[in-house]
């Protein structure tokens, strides 16, 4: 019987052992956060490395941190289980202060050093404005939010509705269900919303806004990799949340312009909006539900475009 | 003389918990047993919410009718399943383990109990009226809650928010109660410092209940005015401010989440030294660690609304965020520290308790990447949010919640319950827990959004392997039924302390007559969990103890 | 039954009516604490909402009148202090005096609810009337069935006091009635400052 005593001194051998189960730690936590970017879709933003860069990290000391925890778990499972039928007490230590030290002292530290990276990044995220001259493709440079060469940013005004997304080119006259950017160039969206809630999220981009009835919010990014993405509303928004999604296209500046071009051309026609379908659909078949909010036409556009190709994430 | 405050009561008639008691330990139960029917209905809901995402297309049933389920699920779990559990688990364990006969104010006990099947039966009733349920989550952020299309005064959304209100009466009615027995009932010679870690934990929950209720109370009356009385407080189009909603819902709904977790922090502390056979580990720090979690809990609800706010906002509040890993990486490491050099013995109370702080530090690690805000931008209103906290509060709450029952069965029914039912409960739920919601990780990281009724195809995989897991916890919960009901009719009579444990409740016989110690508290001498210590916990404990075992063996 | 050692019963002090009643003004503070929160939450979302609007103010409408709510705050603050004397009365056992000045206090209270239902009649904009009609009503709504709930309380206390032997078990029902009336008081001041004498 005694009060708390001292962890009794580990011999050579045990302290090399340890060292080695934490060169493994190390090792399968460095790998897994390698693997943290097979789990995130490709990267189509100059925002993208960021986010996923800071994930990596995060991945990596979660994985130490965790097995740490399971390993201590999993020994003191193989080597403290009383024997079968042993009913007396174990050992009364009741702490240690310099370990309660130890252990409030070094999560404090590490926290606070991945809040710090964080707000390196968010800061970065967040440096925004036409005037911004960096270069994504750069890597020696700091991403941010505008490629060099001044490059004014294109602007897009997104109107979310129950349910679609409808985008206006307003210096070009053009109008689609089906967003495209041009690569490698700052766009400034003006979001704004006809009825509720709305989120605008581009996975591939790892950026999104909420979209505020009654508010116009600015919102800036740069695309940085051709292909075909998705954007999904991420804010649930009533009946047909699920379906309101729509392709983002980015493409290169020529096709860019030739699309903006034709579409100026283009008569006004029904744009994308699978809701409506939907509705319709079930008002035949009688509906199988409760009510529901009647979804808006479908905005008319000169480009509805397409939500039913491949698209890269 | 004779005691009657040691004899052991015939075990209790079952016609008790049916009808209105003042009895904290008949409250106590009646509160379980209802929380545990709401858990089925609501456990079915989730059972055909998986069942719909088992192939991307919207085709088992219609997208009003999911986003009904799903917004029910969520609600149900909450309001009637886990707050109510959690109360009945402090009527039944608070008054004990102080030395107290009941509560301090029974017939108000009584009354916040007897609300929940009042409002229960609203969110049921909402099923039925003419609009369905409220269909918009479990949050209701306006302006789509309050899209009324049949314009009906008696909605799904009506009822939803006139029963959220009663329960949050109900539960700032039953945080009244256990504050104050808490600070005003406590045996002689137990000071703040002699308390069990429960009480702790208890006493803190229901400090952020009393405090972060009222809040959302004020926004939910708000709420219902608009939706009924055509005010505007969150209708742009009169002037109101939809996200003004949203910081007064979670300015609430945070601290929720530690008024769940605490109590499960205070079952771990309290059984991992019984079934290590050693001292909590720095039992000093977790106490007090509890109530950093309390001050740090009320100031970081904006986490939950990054994408809504302004960029000053959302750095400070992923800092403020961030430092609550640290008073619960304490209580984590003691639980660690309590186990090391321990006599471990894998029961089912102790596998639940081993599982949960698994489980916990899992979602602890997804928590800190949630916090940042880079991170959470791409991943908030995703699946990666729905795992993470269906890990905290299946994987660690209601695992805590599963670990409690089975350790204190005994005290309560006089019955022991059965190891081996008990210990595939424990295996099934946690190969189901781990199988439904690690997949959704993945698929938030892929972009796949939360509350959806169908989804791109890309995301089939996962989802396939989640609605396994969930179909697999559905089955979890049959042994532990069985094993609940079988045990209470016919299971082995308990003695006053099966498990061997130190503790004020142990010292009680099996049940504990409806007065506890009645006149005749013990006064405390030492700290709790004082194993290997050879010290008595309170005054004449040998005396005690001898004539509880006397009794058992005369009876 | 055979006779078993066991601890010393424990000495009356410990439990009995005595320690209950000091139980329930406890519980009545910790409520009466939880309910303040209610109020700053309404006053937080008033002050939000006012500082946002681009027009606070509904068409029509110039602003509020502030000289008969003046009134009645000096009527109900001082009713604050009517009801301290009655509590000094009774501590002194002159039970006719404390009756004379709770119903005092009683009557201005039910004339701060008079005023209030005269200023509502008066005013020419309603609940729907923007956010500025919404949070108004909300406001002095609430605040009002707080007052006519205390005057109620005290009704209650004023008819208990003729039972005989009502105060041998300490005069918990009065302290927290009297509490209750303090806190109404002080959510008046502010909701008065907050409503009326902020100017934009």
């Amino acid at each position: 019987m005694s009060s708390s005593s001292p962890l009794s001194r580990p011999g050579s051998f045990s302290l090399i052992a340890l060292a080695l189960w934490i060169g493994l730690m190390v090792a399968i936590s460095v790998w897994m956060a390698g693997q943290a970017q097979h789990w995130l879709p490709v990267q189509a933003s100059n925002a993208a490395p960021l986010v996923d860069g800071l994930f990596r990290f995060e991945t990596g000391v979660g994985s130490f941190v965790f097995l740490g925890v399971v390993s201590v778990v999993a020994w003191t499972l193989l080597v403290h289980r009383a024997e079968k039928y042993d009913e007396s007490d174990a050992e009364p230590i009741e702490g240690n202060t310099r370990l309660e030290v130890i252990w409030t002292v070094i999560p404090l530290v590490l926290v606070m050093a991945i809040a710090w990276y964080a707000i390196q990044v968010n800061t970065k995220l967040g440096v925004l404005g036409p005037m911004e001259h960096i270069h994504p493709r750069n890597a020696q440079e700091e991403l941010g939010g505008y490629l060099g060469d001044r490059l004014p940013a294109e602007q897009v005004e997104v109107i979310a509705r129950q349910w679609s997304w409808e985008f206006r080119y307003p210096g070009r006259n053009v109008s689609s269900t089906e967003l495209h950017l041009e690569l490698d160039r700052p766009v400034t969206f003006r979001l704004v919303s006809e009825d509720v809630l709305h989120g605008f999220y581009i996975p591939a981009f790892r950026l999104k806004q909420d979209v505020i009835p009654g508010r116009a919010i600015n919102f800036n990014l740069t695309p940085t990799r051709v292909g075909r993405y998705r954007l999904r509303d991420s804010q649930f928004s009533g009946t047909w949340f699920a379906a309101n999604q729509a392709d983002v296209v980015v493409e290169s500046a020529d096709d860019h312009a030739s699309w903006l071009k034709q579409g100026a051309a283009a008569p006004l026609q029904s744009g994308l909006s699978p809701a409506v379908g939907e509705y319709a659909d079930r008002q035949a078949r009688g509906p199988a539900g409760w009510p529901t909010v009647v979804p808006a036409p479908p905005p008319q556009v000169n480009v509805p475009g397409s939500n039913s190709l491949p698209h890269d994430a | 003389m004779t005691s009657t405050a040691l004899v052991p009561e015939p075990l209790p008639s079952w016609r008790r918990y049916f009808g209105f008691s003042t009895d904290a330990k008949v409250i106590g139960i009646q509160y379980i047993v209802v929380a545990f029917f709401f858990f089925l209905i609501a456990g079915l809901l989730a059972m055909i919410i998986r069942g719909e995402l088992l192939t991307p297309a919207s085709d088992l049933v219609d997208r009003t009718v999911y986003n009904g389920l799903y917004t029910m699920h969520g609600t149900i779990m909450l309001f009637l399943f886990t707050f109510p559990v959690l109360n009945g688990l402090n009527n039944l364990l608070i008054p004990p383990m102080i030395g107290a006969p009941d509560m301090a104010f029974p017939r108000l006990n009584a009354v916040a109990f007897w609300m929940v099947p009042v409002f229960g039966f609203l969110l049921i009733a909402s099923f039925f009226v003419p609009s369905g349920p409220a269909t918009s989550g479990w949050w209701s952020y306006p302006p789509v809650s309050l899209q009324n299309p049949l314009g009906q005064l008696i909605n799904g959304e009506f009822l939803w928010v006139l029963a959220v209100a009663l329960s949050g009466i109900s539960s700032i009615l039953g945080a009244v109660n256990f504050v104050t027995t808490i600070l005003r009932m406590r045996a002689p010679g137990m000071g703040f410092f002699r308390m069990p870690v429960f009480c702790w934990t208890a006493l803190a929950a229901q400090t952020l209940q009393l405090i972060g209720l009222p809040a959302l109370t004020g926004g939910a009356v708000m709420l219902l005015m608009d939706l009924t009385l055509g005010t505007s407080f969150y209708r742009p189009e009169g002037g109101g401010d939809p996200v003004l909603y949203q910081h007064f819902f979670w300015f609430y709904s945070h601290p929720a989440v530690y008024v769940i977790i605490l109590p499960a922090f205070g079952i771990f502390s309290e059984l991992f030294p019984v079934y290590s056979r050693k001292p909590l580990f720095g039992y000093v720090y977790v106490a007090v660690a509890s109530f950093i979690i309390v001050g740090l809990g009320l100031v970081v609800w904006v986490h939950h609304i990054f994408p809504s706010v302004a960029q000053w906002m959302r750095n400070l509040f992923m800092v403020t965020t961030m430092l609550i890993a640290v008073p619960t990486g304490v209580k984590v490491f003691a639980w660690l520290g309590t186990m090391w050099r321990g006599k471990i013995k894998l029961t089912t109370p102790m596998l639940f308790c081993i599982g949960g702080l698994i489980n916990f530090v899992f979602a602890g690690i997804t928590g800190v990447m949630l916090a940042t805000v880079p991170v959470d931008i791409h991943v908030s209103n995703t699946y990666f949010v729905v795992g993470h906290f269906h890990y905290v509060i299946y994987g660690a709450a209601v695992m805590g919640i599963f670990a409690a029952i089975y350790h204190w069965f005994p005290k309560f029914t006089g019955r022991m319950p059965y190891e081996g039912l008990g210990k595939l409960h424990f295996v099934l739920t946690f190969l189901g827990a781990n199988l439904n919601f690690l997949p959704m990780h993945p698929l938030g990281l892929m972009g796949m959004p939360r509350r959806v009724s169908s989804y791109d195809p890309e995301f089939a995989f996962w989802n396939v392997l989640a609605s396994l897991g969930a179909f697999l916890l559905g089955v979890s919960i049959i042994p532990f039924l069985l094993n609940m009901i079988s045990s209470w009719v016919r299971g082995p009579r308990a003695n006053h302390n099966p498990w061997n444990a130190i503790g004020l409740e142990w010292l009680l016989p099996s049940p504990p007559p409806e007065d506890n110690f009645g006149d005749h508290v013990p006064t405390v001498i030492s700290r709790p969990y004082g194993y290997g210590k050879d010290e008595p916990l309170v005054e004449h404990q040998a005396e005690i103890e001898r004539a509880l075992t006397l009794a058992e063996a005369t009876r | 039954m055979t006779t078993t050692p066991m601890p010393p019963a424990n000495p009356p002090a410990a439990h009995g009516s005595g320690h209950h009643a000091s139980h329930n003004l406890t519980g009545f503070i910790i409520f009466l604490c939880s309910e303040s929160v209610i109020f700053l939450a309404f006053f937080s979302g008033y002050a939000i909402l006012r500082r946002s609007a681009l027009n606070w103010l509904p068409p029509g409408v110039e602003g509020l009148e502030w000289r008969m709510p003046l009134i009645n705050t000096i009527v109900l603050v001082s009713s604050s202090l009517t009801m301290v004397a009655a509590e000094h009365f009774k501590a002194k056992e002159k039970l006719w005096l404390f009756r004379a000045f709770w119903l005092l206090t009683m009557a201005m209270g039910a004339y701060f609810l008079y005023g209030q239902a005269v200023e509502w009649g008066g005013l020419n904009f309603g609940l729907t009337s923007g956010t500025f009609g919404a949070t108004f009503y909300l406001l002095t709504g609430f605040h009002g069935l707080h007052v006519a709930t205390g005057v109620l309380l005290m009704g209650l206390m004023l008819g208990k006091s003729f039972l005989p032997g009502n105060y041998n078990g300490g005069e918990e029902g009065v302290k927290a009635t009297s509490l209750f009336w303090h806190f109404v008081d002080v959510i008046w001041i502010i909701l008065f400052v907050l409503l009326y004498v902020w100017r934009n």
